[in-house]
């Protein structure tokens, strides 16, 4: 192989790749080449072939037709070893880590442990992984188990083990599907760094994302596929945001800043009254949400806002504090007692705690309450699948008819949206969201806000937290922005602002708007 | 439920496949003893028992738990059937009751220890079994009891409906049992759900430690049951029980790879165990010598597992996945005792099967 020249020559080049899956094609002769140095946005709706496309280079699926070459090289298609030896490097949607393992066990799994004699080198392995995660930008410790990370800190450790330097084989090409589907301002800048040194030692790049001020940010170029087909590859200094989204979608889309406006919610009683709880990060936190309101919770992380509403659903412990649901009392650590006094929470991670993705979507869909179809002895799944066509429906998810389906061969994007019906069907009183709208495009979260919005009209307490501040700009009349487990701000209408939160979460010009 | 389609798919219905072979086979080679029905009876009553403990441990898999106390529990409950009956005069009903009930307490011990002591279900169970045949030998003295001599008792299984030994009847019964619960049951779906996802299950609102703890007690009572009609099939024996241990998580798990692939089902595992006996049978009437059973046995399994799973892989990797059979999903990873195959490399959570082995129950039942 020849060295130097870091842009220019081809690190990827893919030529008709077609897929499908039982008859339904995936991808149509997608064709789509990467230089060196090069980072290359790959961008469209939920479900059209993005996972797909990059499942097909990681050889994880093998495509029905069509070519891959990696710096020159021709891909064994369908084959994970070929990927991996001819450079390609991947930080999957689901990130691939193991929950139960150390971060060192995670990171070390590809290249191996350093060893001698056939014994693992304890030392060693925490050295190089402390460097392996300096690298990534990360202050963890190599020991914890990656289970107990945040979102963000476990997109880390997926970049960090998936740029680990290898001797054997050298990296040509990174590719990154959503990592900042759930990564705070702060980090999404941190990551953008990391991916302008990776191309300067010329590397190419493919990023998948749905937030497209992103693809403005870092990428040279933009691939848009729809429903499977490639629809055009753009430089993207020659393009204007409503532009690719035409290119997306196929028409103009009113984007969703400000929806609440057309909407004016009045405000109820108090239905949410959560007084000084504490545990983990949180250290004392108070506040009350009334009928129809729609409330934002800011922070960066560690600040303690990513476990604030699972501790106040129960899903985190609670060490101290009282939570309050229409005027009931409702225990720690107690889900279904929580659920009983009408609070409902959508986690933040499908995979460990939303989804069970080896269950159909159906199955999934109505987890919550059987009841509207079931006595104790009979479960009538005529009904059920009624129901859960009707939302599949309203909620647009993609393939229309896979209710029965495994939920984890749903698109990332389309898991999201099953799981956002399995919360909301059950009408709760009080709605907590965990970043509701990870990894969904830019029209399904239109519609999954006018959904909230519209549930906040009839009166549901509404809670959202989310790393997406322009998802809490535009949703949101009041967000309460956390730091060092302590409310910080409790901004309202006109104070909700980009700048206004950032400042206030990052403690830059403290006591601004208390 | 409706299937869309008649499928011929080798990965759900491969034990169907593989049972018609047996009976071709065996059926040309020995047609006068293969092929009649008292061949056919024959097999049905004595895998009755093995099929019924495949069942047993059904539910706990299903939840992600291992019941391996089931092997002592099913030895303690013939012997103590029995000698309930023979030494302390015990009418028979009531010592069926009582046995049954012993059965459910070790059920309700194990979950304690797994609910409400966080001891994993393996070493839990493992546990148990070891102090339930220490409670039988105190009981029994090491001497293996008198059996019931009554008709009525022998009668209780040995009577036949149909041609067919009561105990089979008791068996499909108790399948269908099974099945509706854990099909049409809100409890079943709760169950799988566990089973699949405990953390996931937990945050929506299923009291996860509960969901153990039944099936738990459920298997326990199984369990039991076949120990009873052990007792009366074939009289009380020391040591059967261990024996039927492993038949039983062979069927379990075979029974996974079948009709619905990836979940542990009811009528999985009894396809599962009568294939096998379907094979054993026939081997037996062209050899007689004794070591081929067992080798048949363990090839039969392995080959049937890794047949479906190799099935499941080739699938996903040609993406023949299918979007749309109606009823039941296939599953997108091996299952059972494959390892998934994830998009890294790493190894994933195949289906439930495999989650049986992966997620420990949570400790917070009420
Ligand atoms: N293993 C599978 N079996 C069946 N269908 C699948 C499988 N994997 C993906 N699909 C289908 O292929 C389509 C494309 O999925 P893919 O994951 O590539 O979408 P995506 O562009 O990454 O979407 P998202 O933005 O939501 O992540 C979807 O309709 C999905 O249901
Ligand atoms: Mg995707």
């Amino acid at each position: 192989m020849k060295a130097g020249d870091p842009t220019g020559s081809a690190a990827l080049t893919v030529s008709d790749v077609s897929k499908s899956f039982a008859g339904r094609p995936v991808l149509s002769d997608v064709s789509l080449s990467v230089s060196s140095g090069e980072v290359h946005a790959l961008v469209g709706e939920n479900g059209c072939g993005k996972s797909t496309l990059i499942k097909v280079l990681s050889g994880y699926h093998e495509p029905d037709g069509g070519e891959v070459r990696v710096a020159g090289l021709p891909l064994s298609l369908g084959s994970a070893k070929s990927s991996y030896q001819l450079g390609c490097r991947f930080v999957h949607q689901d990130l691939g880590l193991i929950d139960e393992s150390s971060v060192i066990d995670n990171i070390l799994m590809n290249t191996g442990f350093p060893t001698r004699l056939g014994t693992i080198r304890t030392g060693a392995a925490r050295r190089t992984v402390a460097e392996d995660l300096q690298r990534a930008g990360l202050s963890i410790k190599p020991d914890v188990e990656v289970g107990s990370l945040s979102p963000a800190e476990k997109t880390g450790v997926a970049v960090a083990k998936a740029l680990r330097p290898d001797p054997d084989s050298e990296a040509k090409l990174l590719v990154l599907d959503e990592p900042t589907a759930t990564l705070p301002e702060g980090e999404v800048t941190r990551l953008l760094e990391m991916i302008r040194t990776v191309t300067a030692n010329g590397i190419g790049v493919i990023y998948v994302t749905h937030r497209l001020g992103e693809v403005f940010d870092v990428a040279d170029n933009v691939t848009v596929l729809r429903n499977g087909y490639k629809v055009a590859t753009e430089k993207v200094s020659a393009l204007t945001r409503p532009e690719l989204i035409n290119l997306m979608i196929g028409h103009e889309l009113e984007e969703i800043s400000q929806e609440r406006e057309a909407i004016h919610l009045t405000h109820g009683e108090p239905t949410l009254k959560v007084g000084g709880i504490a545990g983990g990060p949180i250290k004392d936190i108070s506040f009350t949400v009334r009928a129809g309101e729609v409330v934002g919770i800011a922070g960066i992380t560690g600040s303690g806002a990513e476990s604030l509403l699972s501790t106040i659903f129960g899903g985190a412990p609670r060490a101290a504090g009282s939570v309050e649901v229409n005027g009931a009392q409702v225990r720690a650590e107690r889900p279904d007692r929580a659920m009983a006094a009408g609070m409902a929470y959508m986690p933040p991670d499908r995979k460990t705690a939303g989804g069970m993705l080896e269950l159909s979507a159906r199955e999934n869909l109505t987890i919550g309450s059987l009841g509207p179809f079931s006595s104790p002895f009979w479960l009538r799944q005529a009904s059920e699948k009624r129901e859960v066509k009707g939302w599949f429906k309203d909620l647009n998810v993609q393939p229309p008819t896979g209710a029965e389906n495994q939920l984890g061969t749903f698109s990332g994007g389309n898991q999201q949206k099953v799981l956002f019906a399995k919360w909301l069907r059950l009408k709760p009183s009080v709605f907590l969201l965990d970043e509701p709208t990870q990894g969904v495009d830019i029209g399904a979260k239109a519609l999954l806000h006018r959904q909230l919005l519209a549930a906040g009209e009839e009166g549901m307490a509404i809670v959202v937290s989310s790393t997406d501040m322009d998802e809490l700009v535009a949703l949101c009349e009041r967000v309460i922005v956390i730091r060092d487990g302590l409310i910080v701000a409790d901004l309202r209408r006109e104070e909700v602002s980009l700048s206004s939160i950032s400042r206030n979460a990052l403690g830059t010009q403290a006591g601004g708007s208390v | 439920m409706s299937r869309g389609k008649i499928n011929f798919g080798f990965d759900r219905f491969s034990g169907l496949y593989v049972w018609a072979l047996f009976i071709i086979v065996f059926g040309a080679l020995r047609p006068d003893q293969f092929l009649s029905m008292d061949n056919v009876h024959l097999i049905a009553s004595q895998q009755a028992i093995a099929a019924m403990l495949g069942l047993a441990i059904l539910m706990p898999l299903a939840c992600g738990a291992f019941d391996l106390s089931i092997g002592a529990n099913v030895n303690l409950a013939a012997v103590l059937v029995t000698i309930l009956q023979v030494r302390d005069g015990v009418p028979m009903v009531p010592a069926i009751l009582i046995t049954v009930a012993v059965g459910a307490l070790i059920g309700i011990i194990n979950g304690f220890i797994i609910v409400k002591l966080h001891v994993s279900s393996f070493i839990a169970t493992l546990g148990m079994a070891s102090i339930i045949t220490a409670a039988q030998t105190i009981v029994t003295n090491n001497l293996e009891p008198t059996p019931v001599l009554s008709t009525t008792w022998t009668g209780l299984t040995q009577n036949t409906i149909f041609g067919f030994q009561a105990i089979f009847l008791y068996l499909l019964v108790l399948a269908v049992i099974l099945w509706w619960v854990l099909e049409h049951m809100p409890i079943g779906r709760y169950i799988y759900a566990v089973g699949s996802n405990t953390e996931a299950a937990r945050l929506s609102g299923l009291r996860v430690g509960k969901y153990t703890w039944i099936s738990l007690i459920v298997s326990g009572a199984i369990t039991s049951l076949a120990g009873v009609a052990y007792a009366s099939l074939s009289g009380p024996s020391l040591t059967f029980g261990q024996a039927l241990l492993l038949p039983a998580y062979a069927a379990a798990f075979l029974g996974s790879t079948q009709l619905k692939p990836g979940r542990f089902n009811v009528w999985g595992t009894v396809i599962a165990v009568y294939v096998l006996a379907t094979g054993v049978q026939g081997i037996q009437y062209i050899t007689s010598v004794q070591w081929l059973n067992d080798v048949f046995n363990g090839c039969a399994l392995i080959l049937a597992v890794s047949f479906a799973v190799w099935r499941q892989r080739a699938k996903v990797e040609r993406g023949t996945i299918e979007e749309d059979s109606g009823g039941d999903s296939p599953i997108s990873h091996a299952p059972g005792l494959g390892d998934g195959k994830h998009p890294d490399g790493a190894p994933s959570v195949g289906g439930t099967a495999v989650g049986a082995i992966r997620h420990e129950p949570s400790p917070d039942a009420g």
